[in-house]
């Protein structure tokens, strides 16, 4: 290709200050648990600034309609006021920050990419990982796992099904939280509730409490210091916007390990045409970016069903499904669910993320029918 | 570079011309003929009207061949020549008024995925509601975006600005759109002489469209204009359109040099100042007026008043390097301007602005007053007087009692 590459180093070091508070991050999904996390959020920093701390929260993705199904991430920051905000845009955080992420569901767990690197790039070594599911601390793990975490890792897992305790999942996941982490006890968030006039719902953070089950986890990665040392990026040379370019620019980016090599793989300004042109992909190869950066469900084949029509190939917005022999390419499939919709035979079914990959039942996968949105696109 | 592609002619010295008695916005309309746009798209709205109406019936005589689409809003016609020209075409557009503003989401996306859309905005005061006098705010609305911006004086001026925004927004160190502003009514509805411009005079002068990556299948898949993520691509972005204004200094100047030697028309390219190798004071402004001004600056040098006129031709690129250069020598200076700005400093307008953010930095800058003329309300003579005497006695001593004085109005101007 002719174009040189050098190593650059991760882009972590602005975040050292906010690295001295303590964070809990939480994660859920657009519409389904807008709500609920601004409830658990708001009685968080209520209970917070009832010890005494100074604690504020702010979230990342709205309620709006079109934001249906996205992830949505709340932060409770409990610290110094005299640091500054970190501000919605910054999307990612990285570096030793999280003391506690609280996953609404474990779907967001098994997401790709971004989010992914944001639940554990950005966790302190000793972070607490709260799951609504109802997997079993070590099947958490094995989730987990399952994706290479770049740093070590000696915390705990929490698990708790709220669905069995109340409707909504906030109190119970208080109190899952409580037991997890030694900071924010029980009466403080008591005490919360009874300030914001849920006292009712005590109860409920009780038994999120009781029914929650704690593990300690310890997970050694060998080759740490590996991952900081940088990526290769291809190295400014003058010249500008060539497919070459561009082409080696992607490479580095899906080469990033963690979302902080990430930044560092973006091109400088010189590099850009105007316009911010991309390239597609050359013909017989498919397109190396992020294409599916959240999926709750997947489509399955039946293959007795299927007389192969072809149909879900035209429908497929992505062309994840080949044509030869109708199969989908989960890497590309977005989970929209045309395909099931446009098959005559019924032969195409949508099946939860978590059930689909690791054969386990989880009920707290939103698994809602088009029919059944309120409003949406 | 199309500009290096030129090479030296001989200006043409033609004996006789053709001269046509045109209004602006068939003039103009003249110029986009000759520019052979590929794709037209037309929404009316006074004053622009004009434009579309004289191009829909050169299509309709089969003057020249284009793709007209007759938008349902204006959002849509911006719109339209914004994907458009980001397949390879050469576009025109153009609005006024409130028509421009209800096109602003794809004004801003035209700029910001480097577009070089041409548009005509006949200028047009911002409803109120029905005004349809003559003031520059709808076209002001977009100078921080990233479209260049120019100010004809006449109808030929507009016809020449609307060939050379051509050369210069499709320009490789470029590629950004361009608005020319002309004045509603006092160009677009006014016919004067205009020598038209030939197709054959300017093939050289304006070669064909090249985008260097088209959105096109047969140059392989492209997207142009991605949604970005801001921690991935925020500054980068704005960076690349930020050299682009800056670069297209060089360009205009270019430009307007090579349009000379294949018209024989000449034209400073930034800055048209009269009378001020030894003017005590100026007036500043842009457009149309200009004229009326001048001729009330000639009126006061009979009177022995050293006072000359600046005339800017560029709003974005900002000629501010020209501009201190042309009133480094002058005691006081008063804006023209048809635009407001409520709540600014000092209640003055968005040139007065530009203006003073130039002259900052001088050592013996002259002194700045603010003239606005607001609502559409038409200046006469006596208005531009009064002005000029006003600056007159700033620049002898006498203490201004403010900084910006409404001429036109009714009342008391307090």
């Amino acid at each position: 290709m002719g174009i040189k590459m050098k190593k650059v180093p991760p882009i972590n070091e602005r975040y050292k200050e906010y690295e001295k508070l303590d964070w809990v991050v939480s994660h859920g999904v657009g519409v389904d648990h807008t709500a609920d996390m601004t409830t658990f959020a708001s009685v968080l920093a209520q209970a917070g600034y009832l010890k005494d701390i100074d604690s504020y929260y702010y979230m990342r993705y709205d309620d709006s309609p079109e934001r249906n199904y996205l992830p949505m991430i709340f932060y409770n920051v409990f610290g110094n006021p005299k640091i500054p905000v970190l501000l919605h845009e910054e999307v990612e955080p990285i570096g030793n920050l999280f003391n506690t992420i609280v996953a609404f569901t474990s779907s967001v767990l098994i997401q790709k990419t971004s989010q992914r690197a944001l639940l554990f790039d950005g966790a302190k070594p000793d972070a607490v990982l709260v799951v609504n599911t109802s997997l079993t601390p070590d099947e958490v793990l094995k989730l987990v796992k399952k994706y290479n975490l770049s740093k070590s890792w000696y915390g705990k897992i929490v698990t708790v099904r709220t669905s069995l305790i109340d409707r909504s999942p906030s109190f119970p996941l208080l109190g899952a939280l409580a037991k997890g982490w030694e900071k924010i006890d029980i009466g403080s968030i008591y005490d919360a509730l009874d300030l914001l006039g849920k006292e009712n719902k005590k109860e409920s953070v009780k038994k999120g409490f009781e029914n929650a089950t704690v593990k300690d986890v310890e997970v050694e990665i060998q080759n740490e210091k590996e991952v900081d040392e940088g990526i290769e990026i291809p190295e400014f040379n003058g010249k500008s916007w060539t497919p070459d370019i561009y082409y080696a620019y992607q490479k580095a980016a899906s080469s990033a390990k963690n979302y902080s090599q990430r930044i560092a793989a973006m091109p400088r300004w010189e590099v850009l045409s105007s316009g911010l042109i991309e390239f597609g992909p050359k013909p017989g190869n498919k397109n190396i970016g992020f294409t599916t950066p959240w999926k709750f469900k997947r489509p399955i084949l039946n293959r007795e069903k299927c007389i192969d029509c072809k149909l879900c190939t035209y429908y497929c917005p992505n062309g994840a499904i080949d044509f030869t022999k109708i199969d989908f390419d989960y890497e590309y499939c977005t989970g929209c669910g045309i395909c099931e919709k446009v098959c005559p035979t019924k032969a195409i079914e949508l099946k939860g993320e978590v059930e689909s990959v690791e054969g386990l039942k989880d009920e707290e996968v939103p698994v809602k029918r088009f029919e059944s949105r309120e409003y949406g696109f | 570079m199309c500009a290096q592609k030129v090479e030296l002619v001989k200006s043409i010295p033609k004996e006789k011309y053709n001269v046509k008695i045109w209004n602006g916005a068939r003039a103009i309309a003249e110029a986009v003929k000759v520019a052979d746009v590929d794709v037209i798209s037309a929404y009316p709205i006074r004053p622009y009207t004009g434009i579309m109406n004289s191009l829909a019936q050169m299509l309709a005589n089969g003057e020249f061949k284009a793709e007209i689409v007759i938008a349902d809003s204006e959002h849509s016609q911006f719109e339209i020549v914004k994907h458009a020209s980001a397949t390879g075409a050469r576009t025109f557009v153009g609005s006024s008024g409130v028509g421009l503003l209800y096109a602003f989401e794809s004004v801003t996306a035209t700029s910001l995925g480097s577009v070089p859309v041409v548009g005509v905005i006949g200028t047009r005061a911002l409803d109120d509601p029905g005004n349809f006098g003559m003031e520059w705010t709808d076209v002001l609305t977009t100078r921080d975006l990233g479209w260049l911006i120019s100010w004809p004086r006449d109808v030929q001026e507009a016809t020449d600005m609307t060939l050379v925004a051509y050369r210069v927004a499709e320009d490789h160190r470029v590629l950004q759109p361009h608005f020319i502003a002309v004045d509603g009514a006092a160009i677009t509805h006014v016919s004067m002489p205009v020598i038209p411009p030939s197709k054959e005079d300017l093939s050289e002068f304006l070669p064909p469209y090249d985008l260097p990556y088209k959105v096109d299948p047969e140059d392989g898949p492209v997207s142009k204009g991605m949604h970005i993520a801001p921690s991935l691509i925020g500054p980068e972005e704005r960076k690349v359109i930020d050299v682009a204004l800056k670069r297209s200094k060089e360009v205009i100047k270019e430009a307007w040099k090579d349009f000379e030697k294949y018209t024989g028309r000449r034209y400073s390219p930034f800055i048209e100042a009269k009378n001020m190798d030894d003017a005590e004071i100026a007036l500043v402004g842009m457009g149309a007026y200009m004229k009326d001004i001048e001729l009330v600056a000639d009126m006061l040098r009979k009177e022995g008043i050293k006072i000359g006129t600046v005339r800017l031709r560029y709003l974005r690129p900002f000629p501010n390097e020209e501009l201190v250069a042309s009133l480094k020598n002058v005691k006081a200076a008063g804006i023209m301007e048809f635009d407001f700005s409520f709540g600014s400093p000092n209640g003055t307008g968005s040139l007065y602005h530009e203006v003073a953010t130039s002259l900052y930095d001088m050592d013996n800058r002259p002194k700045l007053l603010d003239f606005l003329f607001l609502g559409g309300r038409e200046p006469t003579t006596e208005h531009f007087k009064k002005a000029a005497e006003k600056v007159h006695e700033l620049a002898k001593g006498k203490a201004a009692e403010k900084k910006a004085y409404w001429l036109t109005l009714r009342g008391e101007d307090i």
